[in-house]
């Protein structure tokens, strides 16, 4: 690394003041990065740092708003990926850009303009041997995509790129699809690559591989460049610290004093992912009654099964749901919303809300079982309208006409909508899945004050997050989750950057780095 | 500026416009016909008098155009209620067919004596059983096994016009009449069992289907079962948040959809036919009844009237030879008013307006200033 022959020579890549904002939201400010052959460079921050936009300039998937790119010394001005290719620079994507009924052999062979109107099958194949050999980096060639694992794929993806000879690769994010084993196989090809000349950018929240396989770290935070070091020199406190922010503003409020009964008990809860994998690993947890627990964590670490395993949304493998003392695990989920549980997804419009129903509807959406709602088999309309007026007007809900879709009502009006149905039917729990996110100021406002009016009113408050402002302002108690474990829990008060940084990006407290 | 028109959602589109523009498809597609007519060197006035005096100018032929549209109001609601939830049964035709053959075994089996009243409802129903449990046959594999009910509704409409030709033509199965001796005929259900008439050909199986788009509109917005039906057709992951249990939910609907069909096969069984004719129930009612259903824009009620339009037209198509004009311009026609209401559709949905300069102008403004 330190040849001094290398530090002579211009980078493999450089941007210079890059800006891009997308509908008035700046994505990347003033962005200096520089690339040098042969190293392995991470990227670390937040989610919304600007990682991911940052990469797709790079690969020409995005044209900045303005500032220079660089190749070799050389000012380039990249058109599209197609651009970006011929240059000799490739990106690997969080999801897939696979033809999953095709071979490996053909998936390489795809979009390449060298090969033509005529395909050899049996020499496409044996390339791919041979470029998945010289890399270590097995896959048969033969085998359709669909066949793969994830991890599978993901070689191909790569490979798709050695194969047009790039010799920048851009990985965003690989390892947050992939198995600790497959992971370590990724770094042994990622410093392989490097070693032959290759610039790797590698994306990642994780502090231990940024440590095990990169060279320097640039660190993103709110879309700026916050610090660049080689990563020999680089303390994980200091990347925490600068990758979360230097003071966080702590809470103002008083803790609750009034805290009462456990109400929400969950102990070694395991659920398992989409892909099977376990999500939620043996996770505990208890959230009593007038509390505010607030779960940070970097997003896919098992937020949205922990969640959904809780109300009954996705299968729990193992462990229990306590609630109030009853054991409701395994019950369905209208037992559940029926013995108290009240959930404030991510997904707004997706779960929480009908999106072609019009706000009325939506209101009743959960209780239209009951009475004023529904009288035996029939619905109530007059109830649908008074009591849906009554929430309109109580949560000053606005947009809302007799039959318009709920969807066309804007992000604040839809999550005040949800928050109102949610908070008004009985419950003795509310779970909250990142409820402020893209909501404008005052939106926000009134979502977080309902929040804390919940918890004033004895309900148990399970804060899922990965905004650190929202969990400091309303938390009482921060849980820290990492790969679907606890990994940390502080009274809001004692929540410093560093610590929380440190713990959401995989370090625990006994283990210093 | 350079876009000189713009599309937009319209959110919430007026009734009379969801009124004006399908009736606006209709007068559009007449337009292109008579279009077509006069190019072909035909008077398009007199064959749409022709056209109208066949399927309305006299009480026969309102009878006939009612015959034809009864089916179709079936098929309709059977395709709209499965829509309306995503669900895509395309196997109406097979359903109303093993309806008919469900129907025409139990008319045939019932005895002579059997009282008119236990013998009429007992034949319709079978024909709902009959079409619920084929539907089921692609129901239960997609809500437990996920199996695609497009494939599996398609293929099995095959199926059962297969099953009920070999009924008739291909073997001497009590369906067959045993005494016809020159053609094979299906064997004629109990005198009891017939649904009577009471205008012409025309008789109470109409009100049946009538009443039973009449139910689907009713359960679908006045009970909570519907409300339930309407969150699982908006999302199923919202369903299932709302503690629906979607699985059940889908093959209910599924099943509705099913016996709805099959009401038309036994109906037709009971009615018009007396017995199960393999050509007089594979004309593709079936497939209609999709038509029917978009464009009623899958709203149950409105498909009465849609089935009306189609009835009349499939009635007038044969009294076209007579002026030496093909009943295919009849197809034609279907074609042409499902194109404009598809087109028509687009209108209901979106808005198209001109460009209004000054908001560019402001909107430029007001993205500089926040920039």
């Amino acid at each position: 690394m330190a040849d001094p022959a290398q530090i002579s020579t211009p980078p493999a890549v450089e941007l210079r003041k890059i800006d891009k904002s997308f509908y008035g939201v700046l994505a990347n400010a003033d962005v200096d990065f520089s690339l040098s052959r042969g190293e392995v460079h991470a990227l670390l921050g937040e989610n919304g740092a600007g990682k991911s936009t940052l990469c797709s300039v790079i690969a020409g998937l995005y044209r900045p708003d303005s500032g220079e790119m660089l190749m070799d010394g050389e000012v380039v001005d990249l058109k599209s990926p197609k651009d970006a290719l011929a240059a000799g620079i490739g990106m690997v994507y969080q999801h897939f850009r696979l033809v999953s009924n095709l071979t490996v052999a053909e998936n390489l062979a795809l979009g390449n303009p060298e090969v033509g109107l005529r395909l050899s099958q049996s020499e496409l194949e044996a390339e791919a041997r041979e470029l998945g050999e010289r890399y270590d980096f097995p896959v048969d060639p033969t085998a359709r995509i669909w066949q793969l694992s994830v991890g599978q794929q993901q070689r191909v993806e790569i490979l798709k790129l050695l194969y047009r000879n790039v010799r920048i690769l851009i990985l965003d994010e690989p390892t947050a699809v992939l198995t600790p084993q497959e992971g370590q196989a990724l770094f042994r090809a990622m410093r392989s690559l490097a070693d032959e000349g290759r610039s790797l950018i590698f994306v990642s929240h994780k502090l231990h591989e940024v440590k095990q396989v990169s060279d320097r770290v640039t660190v993103l935070r709110e879309g700026r460049v916050v610090g660049e070091v080689a990563t020999a020199d680089a303390e994980p406190r200091d990347l925490a610290r600068m990758m979360v922010g230097k003071d966080l503003e702590l809470p103002t409020r008083e803790p609750n004093a009034a805290i009462g009964e456990p109400v929400l008990v969950v102990k070694d809860l395991v659920v398992a992912d989409d892909r099977g994998l376990d999500a939620v690993d043996g996770l505990s947890l208890t959230v009593s009654a007038g509390e505010v627990v607030g779960i940070a964590g970097v997003s896919g670490n098992g937020q949205r099964e922990l969640a959904q395993g809780i109300v009954g949304l996705m299968k729990v493998s193992g462990g229990s749901v306590e609630l109030s003392g009853k054991d409701v695990t395994s019950t369905s989920v209208l037992r559940k919303i029926k013995r108290g549980i009240a959930y404030v997804p991510q997904n707004r419009l997706g779960m929480g809300l009908a999106p072609g129903l019009d706000t009325e509807d939506n209101l009743a959406l959960k209780q239209f079982r009951e009475p004023p709602y529904s009288n035996g088999p029939m619905l109530n309309q007059k109830a649908f309208k008074t009591k849906g007026a009554e929430l309109i007007k109580g949560f000053d809900i606005r947009g809302v006409r007799p039959g318009l879709p709920i969807r066309l009502l804007s992000g604040g009006n839809l999550q005040k909508a949800l928050i109102a149905r949610e908070v008004t039917q009985d419950h003795c729990v509310l779970i909250a899945r990142s409820p402020t996110r893209g909501l404008d100021v005052g939106a926000t406002a009134v979502v977080r004050e309902q929040i804390l009016a919940e918890r004033d009113r004895g309900i148990a408050v399970l804060l899922i997050s990965e905004d650190l402002d929202e969990l400091l302002a309303l938390s009482d108690r921060l849980v820290v989750i990492y790969e679907g474990k606890i990994v940390g829990e502080m009274p809001a008060s004692e929540a410093t950057a560093e610590r929380l940084g440190l713990l959401m990006s995989g370090h625990s407290e006994e283990q210093p780095a | 500026m350079s876009r000189r028109f713009i599309v937009e959602p319209r959110g919430l589109a007026s009734w009379w416009l969801k009124l004006v523009i399908p009736i606006g498809s209709v007068l559009a597609a007449m337009v292109l016909g008579a279009a077509f007519l006069a190019l072909t060197g035909n008077d398009w006035i007199e064959v749409y008098q022709k056209m109208a005096d066949a399927a309305f100018g006299s009480g026969r032929g309102v009878a006939e155009t009612l015959v034809s549209a009864t089916p179709l109001i079936l098929t309709g609601v059977a395709a709209a209620v499965a829509f309306k939830m995503l669900v895509w049964n395309i196997g109406g035709e097979g359903q109303l067919i093993f309806g008919a053959i469900m129907a025409a075994g139990v008319g045939i089996w019932l005895s002579e004596s059997t009282p008119a009243v236990i013998a009429v409802v007992v034949v319709v129903a079978a024909g709902a059983v009959g079409g619920a449990f084929w539907a089921s046959l692609s129901a239960v594999p997609k809500v437990y096994l996920g199996t695609n009910e497009i494939i599996t509704t398609l293929m099995l409409n095959f199926i059962a016009l297969n099953l009920m030709q070999y009924l008739v033509l291909g073997s001497s199965s009590p369906w067959r009449d045993p005494e016809a001796t020159q053609f094979p005929q299906g064997r004629p259900i109990i005198e009891n069992a017939r649904i009577p008439e009471f205008f012409h050909r025309l008789d109470w199986g109409l009100f049946v289907a009538i009443g039973v788009a009449v139910a689907a509109w009713f359960v679908i917005s006045k009970t909570r079962s519907g409300f339930e039906y309407r969150i699982v057709g908006n999302s199923f992951d919202t369903a299932r948040y709302a503690g629906i249990r979607v699985p059940r939910k889908v093959l209910g609907t599924f099943l509705a959809s099913g016996a709805a069909a099959g009401l038309a096969g036994s109906i037709l069984v009971a009615g018009i036919l007396g017995k199960m004719d393999p050509r007089s129930l594979d004309l593709g009612l079936g497939f209609t009844g999709i038509i029917v259903a978009a464009l009623a824009r899958l709203n149950p009620i409105a498909i009465i009237p849609v089935a009306v339009l189609m009835g009349a037209l499939n009635n007038a198509g044969p009294s076209l030879q007579s002026i030496g004009v093909p009943d295919a311009t009849v197809q034609i026609l279907q074609g042409a008013i499902l194109i404009f209401a598809v087109a028509g559709e687009f209108l209901i949905l979106n808005r198209i307006r001109r460009p209004d300069p000054t908001a560019g102008e402001a909107k430029a403004t007001a993205e500089a200033q926040t920039a």
